[in-house]
Protein backbone atom coordinates (compact mmCIF):
# COMPACT_ATOMS: atom_id res chain seq x y z
CA UNK A 1 0.00 0.00 0.00
CA UNK A 2 1.61 3.57 -1.39
CA UNK A 3 1.18 6.16 1.05
CA UNK A 4 -0.20 6.85 4.67
CA UNK A 5 -3.92 6.55 4.45
CA UNK A 6 -6.82 4.85 6.29
CA UNK A 7 -9.27 3.04 4.03
CA UNK A 8 -10.98 0.82 6.55
CA UNK A 9 -14.45 -0.11 8.14
CA UNK A 10 -12.71 1.89 11.40
CA UNK A 11 -12.55 5.61 11.59
CA UNK A 12 -9.12 5.92 12.66
CA UNK A 13 -8.33 9.43 14.52
CA UNK A 14 -6.68 11.93 12.44
CA UNK A 15 -3.87 12.66 14.88
CA UNK A 16 -3.13 8.86 14.87
CA UNK A 17 -2.70 8.90 11.06
CA UNK A 18 -1.35 12.44 10.79
CA UNK A 19 1.98 11.09 13.10
CA UNK A 20 2.39 8.18 11.49
CA UNK A 21 2.42 10.10 8.10
CA UNK A 22 5.08 12.18 9.85
CA UNK A 23 7.23 9.36 10.79
CA UNK A 24 7.21 7.60 7.77
CA UNK A 25 8.50 11.20 6.40
CA UNK A 26 11.85 11.28 9.32
CA UNK A 27 12.45 7.53 8.35
CA UNK A 28 13.01 8.80 4.49
CA UNK A 29 14.93 11.78 5.32
CA UNK A 30 18.35 11.91 6.56
CA UNK A 31 18.89 11.14 10.07
CA UNK A 32 21.81 12.72 12.31
CA UNK A 33 24.09 9.80 11.03
CA UNK A 34 22.64 7.67 8.44
CA UNK A 35 21.45 9.22 4.98
CA UNK A 36 17.87 8.48 3.75
CA UNK A 37 18.85 5.44 1.84
CA UNK A 38 20.12 3.52 4.83
CA UNK A 39 17.54 4.19 7.12
CA UNK A 40 14.69 3.27 4.49
CA UNK A 41 17.28 -0.06 4.70
CA UNK A 42 17.06 -0.40 8.02
CA UNK A 43 13.34 -0.57 8.11
CA UNK A 44 13.22 -2.46 5.53
CA UNK A 45 15.03 -4.81 7.28
CA UNK A 46 13.16 -4.86 10.15
CA UNK A 47 10.49 -6.26 7.93
CA UNK A 48 13.17 -9.09 6.18
CA UNK A 49 13.60 -9.81 10.22
CA UNK A 50 10.50 -11.02 10.52
CA UNK A 51 10.99 -13.79 7.80
CA UNK A 52 14.21 -14.66 8.76
CA UNK A 53 15.29 -18.21 9.20
CA UNK A 54 18.21 -17.51 11.54
CA UNK A 55 16.20 -15.02 13.58
CA UNK A 56 13.40 -17.98 13.87
CA UNK A 57 15.95 -20.59 14.89
CA UNK A 58 17.77 -18.40 17.47
CA UNK A 59 14.68 -17.51 19.01
CA UNK A 60 13.36 -21.51 19.35
CA UNK A 61 16.94 -21.94 21.26
CA UNK A 62 17.71 -21.97 24.97
CA UNK A 63 20.18 -19.50 24.29
CA UNK A 64 20.18 -17.32 21.10
CA UNK A 65 23.83 -16.98 21.33
CA UNK A 66 24.15 -20.66 20.77
CA UNK A 67 23.02 -20.37 16.87
CA UNK A 68 25.40 -19.36 14.31
CA UNK A 69 24.68 -18.13 10.63
CA UNK A 70 24.16 -15.46 8.44
CA UNK A 71 20.74 -13.11 8.36
CA UNK A 72 19.32 -12.09 5.02
CA UNK A 73 21.66 -8.81 3.59
CA UNK A 74 20.50 -5.38 4.36
CA UNK A 75 21.77 -3.80 1.56
CA UNK A 76 24.01 -0.61 2.64
CA UNK A 77 23.77 -1.76 5.80
CA UNK A 78 26.76 -3.69 7.55
CA UNK A 79 26.06 -7.03 9.31
CA UNK A 80 26.66 -5.94 11.99
CA UNK A 81 23.53 -3.32 11.57
CA UNK A 82 21.36 -5.79 9.94
CA UNK A 83 22.13 -8.29 13.19
CA UNK A 84 20.86 -5.57 15.24
CA UNK A 85 17.90 -4.89 13.81
CA UNK A 86 17.32 -8.80 13.31
CA UNK A 87 18.01 -9.50 16.96
CA UNK A 88 15.71 -6.41 17.90
CA UNK A 89 12.97 -6.98 15.91
CA UNK A 90 12.52 -10.99 16.83
CA UNK A 91 14.08 -11.28 20.41
CA UNK A 92 14.63 -8.22 22.22
CA UNK A 93 13.86 -9.36 25.60
CA UNK A 94 17.46 -11.55 25.67
CA UNK A 95 19.64 -9.23 24.43
CA UNK A 96 22.32 -8.71 26.71
CA UNK A 97 25.30 -5.80 27.54
CA UNK A 98 28.17 -8.11 25.60
CA UNK A 99 26.13 -8.52 22.84
CA UNK A 100 25.72 -4.74 22.29
CA UNK A 101 29.13 -4.52 23.04
CA UNK A 102 29.60 -6.58 20.40
CA UNK A 103 27.67 -4.39 18.15
CA UNK A 104 29.67 -1.48 18.50
CA UNK A 105 33.28 -3.63 18.15
CA UNK A 106 32.27 -4.78 15.12
CA UNK A 107 32.33 -0.73 13.92
CA UNK A 108 28.38 0.16 14.44
CA UNK A 109 29.08 3.89 16.37
CA UNK A 110 26.58 4.17 19.12
CA UNK A 111 25.16 7.40 17.24
CA UNK A 112 24.34 4.87 14.20
CA UNK A 113 22.97 2.35 16.82
CA UNK A 114 21.07 4.85 18.70
CA UNK A 115 19.86 5.80 15.73
CA UNK A 116 18.59 2.33 14.12
CA UNK A 117 16.79 1.16 17.16
CA UNK A 118 14.84 4.77 16.92
CA UNK A 119 14.01 2.98 13.41
CA UNK A 120 13.50 0.35 14.40
CA UNK A 121 10.91 1.74 17.39
CA UNK A 122 8.80 3.15 15.09
CA UNK A 123 8.53 0.44 12.11
CA UNK A 124 7.17 -2.12 14.55
CA UNK A 125 4.46 0.81 16.30
CA UNK A 126 3.09 1.64 12.57
CA UNK A 127 3.39 -1.93 11.25
CA UNK A 128 1.78 -3.53 14.82
CA UNK A 129 -1.07 -0.89 14.65
CA UNK A 130 -1.99 -1.66 10.88
CA UNK A 131 -1.35 -5.66 11.86
CA UNK A 132 -3.70 -5.04 14.83
CA UNK A 133 -6.61 -3.68 12.74
CA UNK A 134 -6.22 -6.75 9.89
CA UNK A 135 -4.43 -3.94 7.53
CA UNK A 136 -1.53 -4.81 5.27
CA UNK A 137 1.77 -3.23 6.06
CA UNK A 138 2.24 0.62 3.95
CA UNK A 139 4.93 0.39 1.50
CA UNK A 140 8.35 2.13 2.53
CA UNK A 141 8.75 5.62 1.96
CA UNK A 142 11.09 6.47 -0.89
CA UNK A 143 14.25 7.91 0.49
CA UNK A 144 14.90 11.51 0.77
CA UNK A 145 18.73 12.90 -0.89
CA UNK A 146 20.85 14.92 1.58
CA UNK A 147 23.62 14.43 4.24
CA UNK A 148 23.30 13.70 8.09
CA UNK A 149 23.19 16.60 10.34
CA UNK A 150 26.18 14.24 12.79
CA UNK A 151 24.52 16.12 15.55
CA UNK A 152 25.54 13.84 18.75
CA UNK A 153 24.31 15.38 22.15
CA UNK A 154 27.59 16.57 24.18
CA UNK A 155 26.19 16.01 27.42
CA UNK A 156 25.84 11.98 26.66
CA UNK A 157 27.60 9.99 28.99
CA UNK A 158 28.18 6.30 29.28
CA UNK A 159 26.73 5.85 32.80
CA UNK A 160 25.55 2.63 33.97
CA UNK A 161 23.35 1.63 30.42
CA UNK A 162 25.22 -0.22 27.25
CA UNK A 163 25.06 2.82 25.65
CA UNK A 164 25.60 6.69 26.32
CA UNK A 165 22.43 8.69 27.46
CA UNK A 166 21.82 12.25 28.69
CA UNK A 167 21.26 12.67 31.60
CA UNK A 168 18.25 15.73 32.52
CA UNK A 169 20.91 18.02 34.21
CA UNK A 170 23.41 17.81 31.15
CA UNK A 171 21.10 18.79 28.57
CA UNK A 172 22.55 21.61 26.48
CA UNK A 173 20.28 24.24 24.45
CA UNK A 174 21.25 22.98 21.47
CA UNK A 175 20.22 19.34 22.22
CA UNK A 176 16.32 21.03 21.92
CA UNK A 177 13.46 19.88 23.87
CA UNK A 178 14.44 16.56 25.33
CA UNK A 179 12.60 16.16 28.72
CA UNK A 180 9.45 16.93 30.51
CA UNK A 181 8.69 16.39 33.93
CA UNK A 182 10.11 12.63 33.62
CA UNK A 183 13.24 11.13 32.46
CA UNK A 184 12.85 7.68 33.02
CA UNK A 185 14.89 4.77 31.18
CA UNK A 186 12.54 4.71 28.37
CA UNK A 187 12.90 8.10 27.82
CA UNK A 188 16.44 8.53 28.20
CA UNK A 189 16.89 5.31 26.06
CA UNK A 190 17.38 7.33 22.89
CA UNK A 191 18.96 10.87 24.09
CA UNK A 192 22.19 10.39 22.71
CA UNK A 193 20.53 11.60 19.27
CA UNK A 194 17.67 13.79 20.17
CA UNK A 195 16.17 13.60 16.64
CA UNK A 196 16.32 10.35 16.77
CA UNK A 197 14.91 10.45 20.41
CA UNK A 198 11.79 13.11 19.03
CA UNK A 199 11.28 11.21 16.22
CA UNK A 200 10.55 7.97 18.17
CA UNK A 201 8.08 9.68 20.86
CA UNK A 202 6.30 11.97 18.29
CA UNK A 203 4.89 8.95 17.04
CA UNK A 204 4.92 6.67 20.35
CA UNK A 205 3.19 9.23 22.66
CA UNK A 206 0.28 9.35 19.77
CA UNK A 207 -0.34 6.09 20.43
CA UNK A 208 -0.37 5.99 23.79
CA UNK A 209 0.17 9.35 25.97
CA UNK A 210 1.20 12.94 25.48
CA UNK A 211 3.87 12.88 28.51
CA UNK A 212 1.99 15.85 29.96
CA UNK A 213 -0.41 13.17 30.30
CA UNK A 214 1.92 10.69 31.77
CA UNK A 215 1.51 10.81 35.20
CA UNK A 216 -2.01 11.61 35.07
CA UNK A 217 -3.59 8.58 36.30
CA UNK A 218 -6.76 9.63 35.67
CA UNK A 219 -6.78 10.97 32.52
CA UNK A 220 -8.98 10.94 29.81
CA UNK A 221 -7.25 11.87 26.65
CA UNK A 222 -7.99 8.28 25.07
CA UNK A 223 -11.21 6.05 24.92
CA UNK A 224 -10.13 3.75 27.38
CA UNK A 225 -9.19 4.81 30.77
CA UNK A 226 -5.63 4.62 32.24
CA UNK A 227 -5.63 0.83 33.81
CA UNK A 228 -7.40 -0.09 30.41
CA UNK A 229 -4.82 0.90 29.11
CA UNK A 230 -1.87 -0.10 31.16
CA UNK A 231 -3.07 -3.89 31.22
CA UNK A 232 -2.78 -3.78 27.21
CA UNK A 233 0.69 -2.28 27.73
CA UNK A 234 1.41 -4.61 30.68
CA UNK A 235 0.65 -8.04 28.61
CA UNK A 236 2.38 -6.74 25.52
CA UNK A 237 5.33 -6.19 27.85
CA UNK A 238 5.55 -9.21 29.45
CA UNK A 239 4.86 -11.06 26.52
CA UNK A 240 8.09 -9.22 24.96
CA UNK A 241 9.53 -10.42 28.76
CA UNK A 242 10.45 -6.65 29.04
CA UNK A 243 11.69 -5.85 32.88
CA UNK A 244 10.79 -2.16 32.93
CA UNK B 1 1.51 2.27 35.51
CA UNK B 2 -1.78 0.23 36.28
CA UNK B 3 -0.82 0.09 39.70
CA UNK B 4 -0.44 3.56 40.10
CA UNK B 5 -3.46 4.03 38.21
CA UNK B 6 -5.49 2.03 40.48
CA UNK B 7 -4.09 4.06 43.44
CA UNK B 8 -5.59 7.14 42.27
CA UNK B 9 -8.90 5.59 40.87
CA UNK B 10 -9.23 3.73 43.92
CA UNK B 11 -10.17 0.72 42.52
CA UNK B 12 -9.49 -3.02 43.04
CA UNK B 13 -7.40 -5.02 40.36
CA UNK B 14 -6.25 -8.10 40.11
CA UNK B 15 -2.42 -8.69 38.49
CA UNK B 16 -3.31 -11.46 37.22
CA UNK B 17 -5.25 -9.69 34.48
CA UNK B 18 -1.54 -8.86 33.19
CA UNK B 19 -0.35 -12.29 33.59
CA UNK B 20 -3.70 -14.09 32.40
CA UNK B 21 -4.32 -15.86 35.54
CA UNK B 22 -7.01 -13.63 36.24
CA UNK B 23 -10.73 -15.39 35.87
CA UNK B 24 -12.94 -12.72 35.32
CA UNK B 25 -11.86 -8.93 34.02
CA UNK B 26 -9.66 -8.52 37.15
CA UNK B 27 -11.26 -5.18 38.39
CA UNK B 28 -11.16 -3.57 35.16
CA UNK B 29 -13.95 -2.97 32.21
CA UNK B 30 -13.36 -5.34 29.32
CA UNK B 31 -9.91 -6.86 30.86
CA UNK B 32 -10.14 -10.18 29.48
CA UNK B 33 -10.87 -8.67 26.02
CA UNK B 34 -8.11 -6.15 26.20
CA UNK B 35 -5.93 -9.03 27.86
CA UNK B 36 -6.71 -11.28 24.73
CA UNK B 37 -6.57 -8.48 22.51
CA UNK B 38 -2.83 -7.30 23.20
CA UNK B 39 -1.66 -11.07 23.48
CA UNK B 40 -3.22 -11.99 20.05
CA UNK B 41 -1.52 -8.97 18.26
CA UNK B 42 2.05 -9.75 19.91
CA UNK B 43 1.64 -13.22 18.94
CA UNK B 44 0.78 -12.18 15.34
CA UNK B 45 -2.71 -14.76 15.72
CA UNK B 46 -4.55 -13.37 12.91
CA UNK B 47 -7.94 -14.84 13.13
CA UNK B 48 -8.17 -14.33 17.32
CA UNK B 49 -7.26 -10.37 16.67
CA UNK B 50 -9.99 -10.22 14.15
CA UNK B 51 -12.78 -11.84 16.65
CA UNK B 52 -11.35 -9.80 19.93
CA UNK B 53 -11.05 -6.36 17.53
CA UNK B 54 -14.86 -7.18 16.85
CA UNK B 55 -15.84 -8.06 20.20
CA UNK B 56 -14.01 -4.92 21.94
CA UNK B 57 -15.34 -2.84 19.24
CA UNK B 58 -18.53 -4.11 20.34
CA UNK B 59 -18.48 -4.06 24.52
CA UNK B 60 -16.19 -1.14 24.52
CA UNK B 61 -17.04 0.47 21.63
CA UNK B 62 -14.89 1.26 17.74
CA UNK B 63 -12.65 4.12 19.02
CA UNK B 64 -11.64 2.49 22.42
CA UNK B 65 -10.83 -0.67 20.61
CA UNK B 66 -8.61 1.52 18.35
CA UNK B 67 -6.98 2.93 21.18
CA UNK B 68 -6.06 -0.28 22.42
CA UNK B 69 -4.43 -1.51 19.06
CA UNK B 70 -2.70 2.00 19.45
CA UNK B 71 -1.56 1.50 22.68
CA UNK B 72 -0.19 -2.23 21.58
CA UNK B 73 1.68 -1.19 18.88
CA UNK B 74 3.12 1.61 21.06
CA UNK B 75 4.61 -0.67 23.34
CA UNK B 76 6.05 -2.96 20.37
CA UNK B 77 8.18 0.06 20.20
CA UNK B 78 9.00 1.33 23.74
CA UNK B 79 10.17 -2.50 24.69
CA UNK B 80 12.57 -2.42 21.81
CA UNK B 81 14.13 1.14 22.36
CA UNK B 82 14.68 0.00 26.05
CA UNK B 83 15.95 -3.10 25.66
CA UNK B 84 18.67 -2.03 23.23
CA UNK B 85 19.67 0.37 25.70
CA UNK B 86 20.15 -1.95 28.60
CA UNK B 87 19.24 0.48 31.13
CA UNK B 88 19.30 -0.30 34.93
CA UNK B 89 16.30 -1.97 35.69
CA UNK B 90 16.15 -0.11 39.05
CA UNK B 91 14.77 3.03 37.33
CA UNK B 92 12.05 1.67 35.71
CA UNK B 93 8.28 3.26 36.90
CA UNK B 94 10.17 6.10 38.81
CA UNK B 95 11.62 3.09 40.69
CA UNK B 96 8.51 2.29 42.44
CA UNK B 97 8.42 -1.42 41.14
CA UNK B 98 8.54 -3.54 44.10
CA UNK B 99 10.10 -7.34 45.07
CA UNK B 100 6.56 -8.47 45.62
CA UNK B 101 5.13 -6.40 42.51
CA UNK B 102 8.13 -8.25 40.55
CA UNK B 103 7.59 -11.57 41.92
CA UNK B 104 3.20 -11.51 41.49
CA UNK B 105 4.52 -10.07 37.49
CA UNK B 106 7.13 -12.94 37.11
CA UNK B 107 9.33 -10.23 35.92
CA UNK B 108 11.92 -11.86 37.72
CA UNK B 109 11.92 -14.88 35.24
CA UNK B 110 12.49 -12.77 32.17
CA UNK B 111 16.27 -12.83 31.07
CA UNK B 112 16.71 -9.53 31.21
CA UNK B 113 15.54 -9.52 35.27
CA UNK B 114 19.88 -9.78 35.33
CA UNK B 115 20.44 -7.36 33.18
CA UNK B 116 23.19 -8.87 31.70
Amino acid sequence: MSGIDYDTPYRVRETLVAAQRLAWRRIAEPGAWLDGERRVAAAGAVRAARGCALCRERKQALSPFAIEGEHQAGGRLSAAEVELIHRLTTDPGRLSRSWAEGILAAGVSEEAYVEIVGIVGMVMVVDTFRRALGLPEFDLPAPVAGAPSGYRAPGARRHDAWISLVQPDDVVESDGALYGAAASPVVKALSLVPEAKRAYWDLAEEHYLPGSEMTDYATGVRAIDRMQMELVAGRVSALHQCVY
Amino acid sequence: MLRASTEVSGAEFDLGAITGEAAEDGGIAGGVLLHGFAEAVTLGDEARTGELRDALADRLGEAAMIDAAAIAAAFHGFVRIVDATGAPVAGAAGGRVTAEFREALGIDEFYGACNP
